[in-house]
């Protein structure tokens, strides 16, 4: 056996054995509850186990989540919309629960049906349609709602009066930054001179940005693995 | 020496984080916090739905993989909304979300003893992204038929004046995504003029600041510390507050390697 | 066979595409009514396209079982926890798959337990391992090489120490320089980004509609 091996057998002996006397002790109840903790604790030690190195445990952990992860969304989608509403409404079509609408469900059916066919070499392209009304439909909502939401809205607040005071300070940052910004992605013409002097400008701004988003990332990441040690600490090992 | 430190091994990094968050969980330091202004906004808004005695639509848009920044968030909310006797109306737009949502509506409606379509109710999810928002614009019943389990939208009595988005008054999208900025603000709040807010997580906070300052949002919780800024005001300190030590300590860690790398760096470059 | 396989569906898009812009503008009854049904159908379409995805995944880890190449165990073990937890979908607390969900939390119902206990479990988990490789990525690698770096890096710091109530410890004034760093600042590039991605996703829509570009049709002979 190599070394990893038995590194590999003595964590899952040292995990079976944490887990009698949490059981013994009455921290986890022997009941679908308890053995679900375990099971997590498990799957969560076994996905720990990458950052020592990548090893078969990982990697089962991993597809495990993976097949479990897909039933639970096909599953969703199943009963809330293709059971739901697909297949109630037009296995009731004709009948007293039936509305006059929903002879229109077909349509939609039949669109999602032959997207399906995406995969087949010889009707393949009667996915087309799908996909077409599908890009064509959404590319037609997006441009108005642009517009309003993300164009106009974002505008209009910029273009307030400006006023010697701190407020008034900061709307004028705002307005230059905005517009250093757009000049520094305005690639048509060349960055030299003014043009190169305020895409400067609009770069140290991006930079302030990108650092707050920075900082604001390591702040998720490192909230999800408080969330993760909270659990085993207090739900399985009980000493928190 | 200093080549050393600049090449340590990452593991080494590992443990510190790791023991950055862990110590201070376990010597259970609660530390005090701020509200910040759009948490307080968020806060204020509700407090106007409760006087109103008005409904609350509560949109859950995150999966599994953001559910220890998520879910504080929305257990914060929901006991703010049912200790106001507020109703509270939960509809899912990710497909990971109905298990959680599920999860934290009966968690927090039996502690508040609120029943089940009087007080609150749970639609469920559908796809479609941004086309279930905009359908419950057009036509609520149209969006959710039914509740999570088939019950017609008709036998819910805190429903049956419900018929499109215009009848809340007031959205809160629970958001890992885009569905703040791309859904909910475009498809309908843009149109339907609700007041509308977000809590996200910390990655995508950032970017929603300038729908706060266009008035598209009324206010922001970002991420954890968004959480545990809800938690003090709300009076019930939870998980959100407790991980803000560890948050503080792991922070300060990263920091202070981050001040460390890069005076080696620059020493190194020196000689 | 050309004018049906590739101009049609571009003539479906075209023709969508400009019903879309138009019942935007048109207050008329009916047009909202077109609005309702159209995004019905959207949604019913959208729920078919995660067949897509679905036959996509388990297709691929199939050819790897069928083909045994190395590591083709490891799909095996997406199709045990695939085909566990479609199991408790289609029993459905005895009511089978053609009835709506059953209730339930994860101590009395499977669905509910695999989800908890297996799903919630590691996608969490997955995405917290991230933490630490960005701490050590941090280390190794952010480096204030430049004056713009610089001002990353001290953004960076600013914002975290900021966000979190050890910044208050340090001075007051870290909380509010975070504050106004991320108010005015941050909020004018994240604007300019916003605008600019606006205008591009404007134009990109066009080019669907007018036929110019027709990517989402996919390659193929025909």
């Amino acid at each position: 056996m190599t070394r990893d091996r038995y590194v590999f057998l003595g964590l899952v002996l040292l995990f079976a054995a944490v887990n009698g006397v949490l059981l013994a002790n009455g921290v986890l109840a022997a009941d679908w509850e308890g053995l679900g903790v375990i099971v997590a604790a498990g799957l969560t030690l076994a996905l720990y186990s990458f950052l020592y190195k990548d090893n078969p445990l990982f990697k089962v952990a991993e597809n495990i989540f993976v097949g479990v992860a897909t039933a639970y969304i096909f599953s969703q989608n199943w009963y809330q919309t293709i059971y739901g509403e697909v297949f109630v409404r037009l296995s009731a079509l004709g009948g007293e629960d039936s509305a006059s609408g929903d002879w229109w469900l077909l349509a939609p059916t039949v669109l999602g049906l032959l997207m399906l066919t995406r995969f087949s070499r010889r009707f393949g392209w009667l996915s087309r349609f799908s996909f077409a009304f599908f890009v064509g439909l959404g590319a037609g909502l997006t441009i108005p709602r642009t517009i309003s939401s993300f164009i106009l809205a974002q505008i209009e607040p910029m273009l307030q009066p400006l006023s010697w005071s701190v407020e008034g300070f900061n709307l004028l940052v705002i307005l230059v930054g905005v517009v250093a910004v757009l000049v520094y992605f305005f690639f048509s013409v060349e960055h030299t001179g003014v043009v190169g002097k305020v895409s400067r400008v609009g770069i140290w701004f991006l930079m302030i940005s990108f650092g707050a988003s920075f900082g604001y990332t390591i702040m998720a990441r490192l909230s999800l693995l408080i969330g993760r040690v909270t659990f085993l600490l207090d739900d399985w090992l009980g000493i928190m | 020496m200093i080549q050393w430190l600049m090449n340590i091994d990452r593991r080494i990094i590992f443990v510190f984080v790791f023991l950055g968050v862990a110590l201070p969980l376990l010597a259970n330091v609660f530390l005090p916090i701020r509200p910040t202004r759009d948490v307080i906004a968020v806060y204020d808004q509700l407090e106007k739905v409760a006087q109103d005695e008005g409904v609350v639509l509560l949109s859950f848009s995150y999966g599994a993989s953001t559910e220890p920044e998520m879910q504080p968030m929305a257990r914060a909310i929901l006991r703010h909304c049912f200790s106001r006797n507020i109703k509270v109306v939960a509809v899912c737009l990710w497909p990971e979300a109905p298990g959680l949502a599920q999860q934290v509506l009966e968690e927090i409606g039996d502690e508040f003893g609120k029943t089940y379509g009087v007080d609150y109710a749970f639609l469920g999810f559908k796809p479609g992204n941004f086309a279930v928002v905009l359908n419950m614009g057009q036509d609520f019943r149209d969006a959710f038929p039914q509740d999570n389990w088939g019950t017609p939208l008709e036998d819910l009595a805190l429903m049956r004046d419900v018929r499109t988005l215009r009848d809340f008054d007031f959205v809160f999208d629970l958001a890992a995504g885009d569905s703040i900025e791309f859904w909910w603000i475009p498809y309908g709040q843009e149109k339907y003029g609700f007041p509308f807010a977000g809590g996200c997580t910390a990655v995508m906070a950032p970017d929603l600041f300038p729908f706060l300052q266009s008035g598209q949002m009324v206010g922001l919780l970002g991420g954890l510390a968004g959480a545990a800024e809800y938690e003090t005001l709300v009076g019930r300190q939870d998980k959100a507050t407790a991980g803000m030590s560890a948050q503080s300590m792991a922070h300060l860690i990263i920091v202070i390697f981050i001040i460390f790398g890069n005076m080696a760096f620059f020493l190194s470059r020196r000689r | 066979m050309i004018f049906l396989s590739r101009t049609l569906p571009v003539i479906v898009a075209l023709c969508f595409g400009v019903l879309g812009i138009g019942i935007y503008y048109v207050p008329h009854a009916a047009a909202q009514n077109i609005e309702r049904e159209l995004a019905l159908w959207l949604r019913i379409v959208f729920a078919f396209s995660y067949l897509l995805g679905l036959y996509s995944l388990l297709n691929l880890h199939w050819q790897r079982i069928r083909q045994r190449v190395e590591g083709w165990g490891y799909s095996a073990m997406v199709y045990a926890g695939f085909g566990l937890m479609m199991l408790f979908v289609i029993y459905n607390d005895g009511q089978g798959p053609f009835a709506p969900q059953a209730e339930g939390t994860a101590a009395e119902n499977g669905y509910q337990w695999l989800f908890e206990y297996v799903q919630v479990a590691c996608s969490s988990t997955m995405f917290s391992i991230l933490a630490f490789f960005i701490a050590s990525a941090a280390y190794r690698t952010f480096r204030a090489r430049t004056p713009e770096a610089a001002l990353l890096l001290v953004a960076a710091i600013v914002v975290m120490l900021g966000r979190v109530p050890i910044g208050a410890y340090i001075s007051d004034y870290v909380p509010a320089a975070a504050d106004w760093l991320l108010n005015v600042p941050n909020l004018a590039a994240k604007r300019g980004i916003l605008l600019g991605v606006s205008l591009g996703a404007i134009a990109t829509s066009l080019r669907i509609i007018f036929g110019i570009e027709r990517s989402y049709l996919g390659g193929g002979d025909e």
